[in-house]
């Protein structure tokens, strides 16, 4: 009997200990300055359970009764306090608050637990024996919490599931308690009731942990999140507002179903009408299918090969069905043959003629990036491009980098090529800038595809006429021995992003 | 035994400590019996040799097939002369140009770069030409060391080259200014030049009295006392000479700087360092190769030379002795003088990551230092892939042992056993890498008893090295360490001379 009791003790101190650490940890991850979150937050705790054990002496009746109460309301704040914490930082601005606020609830209900058990205890042990045997048992909770929350709950539980669990031991305890001291409940089928309840609204909660998580991953986005995975080489993240679908990579906008054909026809078309009888096209990058999309539309092409890293993009963008519906199944066209790699060793590797390419690479944030944009990249690609070919890059925004745009324009003239520069406005990107790339001269077509929405034979001339904001400026050509073009890129975005 | 408290609460604790990463696997290379130490070491005991069963006559034995020996190769053959064989004692032919390579990347084992040569170095460009690194005026970017080149772990954050630029005085600055401003002047004398044989014509007095006082004196008299430009010339003496810089001439340390036009693009380097050169000469030059061959003894014998291996007794009318020149004491009858010029130890070792190690501020680049560490940092075989999705890597890290004197430090790298020198490795990675055990898989390590010279005061103008750096007589010296430099631009120059010296000798008698 007494070994029961003494457990009882220490599963209350361990519960204690947890929602004190998991409320440390939480601010300090989502807060940071995990000196300053602990040492408040231990601090404030502390104080809450002294205030609570002061409390204590105005409960003079109904001891367990009490008690049971006590550790519901312990089991419910504590088991859901990860979870109000991460909704509320997710979705309001009241997060220091409802923090301190539950850390001072908890820590005063935890504060009565032990006074109240020590006088529920009373009668049946002597007091030294009494005072001995809680307080061990006490400390031996906090030490069992202490190892167990970093080694086993945080890894394999997380934290929103970790303390609804440990909300289901406070539940246990209470329940167990009305038949330990049932000689003390003059009506326990009242509080086995309120057990019954507490334990079933946690065990929803526990099995809706990951609900949870991802409802709160997804508040961090704008819009609802209809589909994420992260792969070895990226995190995709598709959002749904209304009827916009937005692609997201790494957290960078890729496109918005409402605007992207205003990117993708000018991404495709004045490059490849230009080119009479084209019958070879590749896509670098592009793992989407909107640009192959654009692509179809000329039944001369015999072949559309695409290469992108990622199968995972490309798998989803060729099977899924709301992303199939934007890109119209391009990819599992039979004239598309899809091939996962890595663009510059794949171009090194095969000896392929193309008569339109298109090249839409992710912008150049970084120096590995920043090698799909250099002299040698593109000297490469010319040695793909039949003679009367095209090539168009995507070359990030004139507006807001304008020199990353025009180093990108210098560095094709380096590797070669003859360069005509154009731009486009596309709302959910802002101005947008593309270099085309020929061996010849170039003139911009004559006829385009029917059915376009925003290019017509008129305005496609008017694309590569830049104002006087967006005209070039001098810059270094990008080299693998010197990429210019990251650290461009790197000063101009950051005058811009907060 | 029972246990105590003491044990048993250790013990409990020993669970808690965080999870030391998971097992890393690799060894010593190139130390099985017949190899490296092992070979070197049986002609130093003055073992007995096998007596050849064969003999055979070539017109010219080069002994030693590192890039002073495969130069002298590259020269003869392309001179349409033919009648020769490269001997080398390794099984794998290289010398400090050797690499190896794994699932990941190739991987040198020493040398890692080739600074771009400048106009006036012609041999080196000629080969360069020859490799397709140079097309006309044009280097092939590809090769050349791709962005970002450096970076220094210095007060708690990686910053931009190995100039150290965070937390410097005025005084600091104004020092490495100066510094740089003497080097300046230097360079205008035109006394120091690579090869560096052919400055020396130009020595005034003031320059050869460089080569009486170590670098360190030197500073002193010039009132450079900055720790951090201190640092900058301890790491550079550590990375080119093998040893600290106020043991070096302050020639040899000035000429690091003096020698060459400060550059804005380069170095050339590859996956495998100077491997990838060393491996193109191979493809030429292989069938004159004979590896796993030591030359153990040298003597004249009716007039021509006799070149004794276990295989086989080869008579030659000449011999380029492109192997380390000290060696020859042991080898050449009768002994030739002792060599002045101590050889640095060295350790490399080549680390396999399964992840990369968490990595913030600066990117990671090609060549990467930590401050104050005794290595001298790690170069990233995979820096020069094209791929932009690279989740392993290689890294070659690279220490001399630098302090005290070259015997003892032999001693010290040859104590210490595989787990120590792994210790060693990743409490050095640890300390910018705090995660680095986490995402090694394998090291292996290569024990260098004499990776270089180390020229200490003296070594340039001492009369031996100038004696034996003259082409005379049949019996010529061709390896690097006659320039007491350890560069790919010396090793070349001096077996091209070498062969061009040899071919006058044998054209002279055939005719």
């Amino acid at each position: 009997m007494a070994v029961v009791l003494f457990l009882s003790v220490f599963l209350i101190a361990a519960c204690g200990l947890i929602y004190e650490l998991i409320a440390g940890t939480l601010a300090s991850y989502l807060l940071g300055d995990s000196v300053l979150q602990f040492s408040t937050v231990i601090g404030s705790y502390l104080f809450a359970m002294g205030v609570g054990s002061w409390l204590s002496r105005f409960i003079g009746r109904a001891l367990v009764a009490r008690f049971i109460t006590i550790e519901l309301l312990v089991g419910l704040l504590g088991g859901f306090s990860s979870t109000a914490l991460f909704l509320a930082f997710a979705y309001t601005q009241a997060f220091r608050f409802l923090l301190y606020a539950l850390v001072i609830a908890i820590g005063t209900l935890v504060g009565l637990e032990i006074p109240l058990l020590m006088r529920i205890l009373r009668e049946r042990f002597q007091f030294k024996e009494l005072v001995a045997n809680v307080l061990t048992f006490d400390y031996l909770g906090a030490l069992g919490a202490s190892l167990l929350f970093p080694l086993l709950l945080v890894p394999k539980l997380g934290l929103v599931r970790g303390a609804i669990l440990f909300g289901l031991i406070n539940a246990a305890v209470a329940l167990w308690s009305t038949w330990l001291f049932r000689e003390h409940l003059p009506a326990p089928l009242l509080q086995r009731g309120a057990c019954a309840v507490v334990v079933a609204v946690l065990g929803v909660g526990l099995g809706f942990g990951d609900v949870i998580t991802d409802t709160a991953d997804s508040a961090l986005y704008a819009d609802e999140v209809i589909f994420a995975r992260t792969t070895p080489y990226q995190r995709l993240v598709v959002t749904k507002w209304k009827q916009d679908y937005r692609l997201y990579l790494n957290s960078h906008l890729q496109f918005s179903s409402r605007d992207e054909y205003r990117y993708h026809e000018p991404l495709v078309h004045p490059g490849l009408a230009s080119v009479a009888g084209a019958r070879h096209a590749l896509v670098l990058g592009g793992g989407d299918g909107l640009a192959v999309r654009e692509m179809l539309k000329y039944p001369g092409l015999a072949s559309i090969t695409l290469v992108d890293l990622d199968p995972e993009m490309t798998r989803q963008f060729s099977t899924h069905p709301l992303l199939t519906a934007l890109n119209g199944g391009s990819l599992r066209n039979p004239k598309v043959h899809v091939v996962n790699a890595d663009a510059f060793p794949w171009l090194e590797q095969n000896d392929g003629l193309y008569d339109f390419i298109v090249v839409d690479f992710p912008d150049p944030n970084n120096y590995s990036l920043g090698k799909l944009y250099t002299t040698a990249f593109y000297r490469l690609l010319r040695r793909h491009l039949a003679e009367h070919g095209v090539a168009v890059v995507q070359s990030t925004s004139p507006m807001f980098a304008r020199q990353s745009f025009w180093c990108i324009n210098e560095t094709m003239k380096q590797a070669g090529f003859r360069t005509y520069p154009y731009h486009v406005y596309v709302p959910s990107f802002g101005e947008w800038g593309y270099v085309l790339g020929a061996n010849v001269d170039w003139q911009p077509p004559a006829r385009l595809p029917s059915g376009l929405r925003f290019l017509t034979p008129q305005n496609v001339a008017e694309l590569f006429r830049f104002p006087p904001d967006l005209a070039p400026v001098p810059v270094e050509p990008n080299r693998l021995s010197d990429q210019t073009l990251v650290r461009y890129y790197d000063r101009e975005w950051r005058e811009i992003v907060r | 035994m029972k246990p105590t408290r003491r044990r048993f609460a250790s013990a409990a604790l020993a669970g808690l400590a965080p999870k030391s990463g998971p097992r890393i696997e690799g060894g010593f290379v190139f130390e099985s019996a017949g190899q490296g130490l092992d070979q070197g070491h049986r002609l130093r005991d003055h073992a007995r040799f096998a007596s050849p069963a064969r003999r055979e006559k070539t017109e010219v034995v080069i002994v030693g097939g590192g890039v002073a020996g495969l130069s002298a190769a590259w020269r003869l053959d392309k001179r349409g002369f033919r009648d020769f064989v490269v001997l080398e004692a390794e099984q794998q032919a290289g010398g400090n140009a050797r690499s190896g390579e794994n699932e990941i990347s190739p991987y040198p084992w020493a040398a890692h770069y080739l600074p771009v040569p400048d106009v006036r170095q012609t041999l080196t460009r000629e080969l360069c030409a020859e490799l397709g690194l140079l097309d006309g005026h044009t280097w092939n970017e590809i090769h050349l060391c791709h962005s970002p080149q450096e970076r220094l772990y210095l007060h708690g954050r990686w910053q931009e080259g190995i100039e150290p630029a965070i937390g410097l005085t005025k005084t600091d600055a104004e020092q490495f200014q100066r510094f740089e401003q003497l080097i300046q002047e230097l360079r205008q004398t035109g006394a120091f030049r690579i090869p560096m044989e052919e400055g020396l014509q130009k020595s005034t007095q003031e320059i050869q009295g460089l080569d009486r006082m170590t670098l360190g004196d030197w500073l002193q008299r010039q009132g450079l006392y900055s720790p951090y430009l201190r640092w900058y010339l301890d790491y550079a003496t550590r990375d080119d000479y093998g040893t600290h810089y106020d043991q070096i001439s302050a020639w040899a340390g000035l000429h690091y700087f003096a020698s060459r036009e400060p550059e804005d693009k380069g170095p050339l380097t590859w996956p495998e360092g100077n491997g990838w050169i060393f491996k193109r000469l191979l493809r030429k030059l292989g069938r004159f190769v004979r590896t796993g061959s030591m030359a153990f003894h040298i003597r004249r014998e009716n007039g021509r030379w006799a070149v004794f291996t276990e295989q086989c007794a080869y008579e030659a009318r000449c011999v380029v002795f492109a192997a380390p020149t000290w060696l020859a004491s042991w080898i050449v009858d009768p002994a030739p003088p002792r060599w002045p010029i101590a050889s640095a130890p060295w350790i490399t070792a080549n680390l396999t990551l399964h992840r990369w190690p968490d990595n913030k501020g600066l990117e990671y680049a090609w060549d990467n230092v930590i401050y104050n560490s005794t290595s001298l940092g790690y170069v990233i075989a995979t820096h020069q892939s094209l791929k932009t999705y690279q989740p392993q890597t290689v890294w070659t890290w690279y220490m001399a042992l630098a302090d005290g004197n070259a015997a003892d430090q032999r001693r010290l790298l040859l104590g210490g056993d595989y787990a120590y020198w792994q210790e060693r490795i990743l409490a050095d990675l640890e300390r910018a890498h705090p995660d680095i055990r986490q995402c090694v898989r394998r090291i292996d390590i290569f024990r260098i008893g004499h990776a270089m010279p180390r020229p200490a005061p003296g070594a340039i103008f001492h009369p031996e090295r100038l004696r034996r750096a003259r082409h005379d007589g049949t019996l010529v010296y061709a390896n690097c360490d006659l320039s007491s430099l350890s560069l790919f631009e010396e090793a070349q120059y001096r077996g091209v001379t070498a062969a061009e010296h040899v071919l006058k000798l044998v054209s002279r008698a055939g005719a």
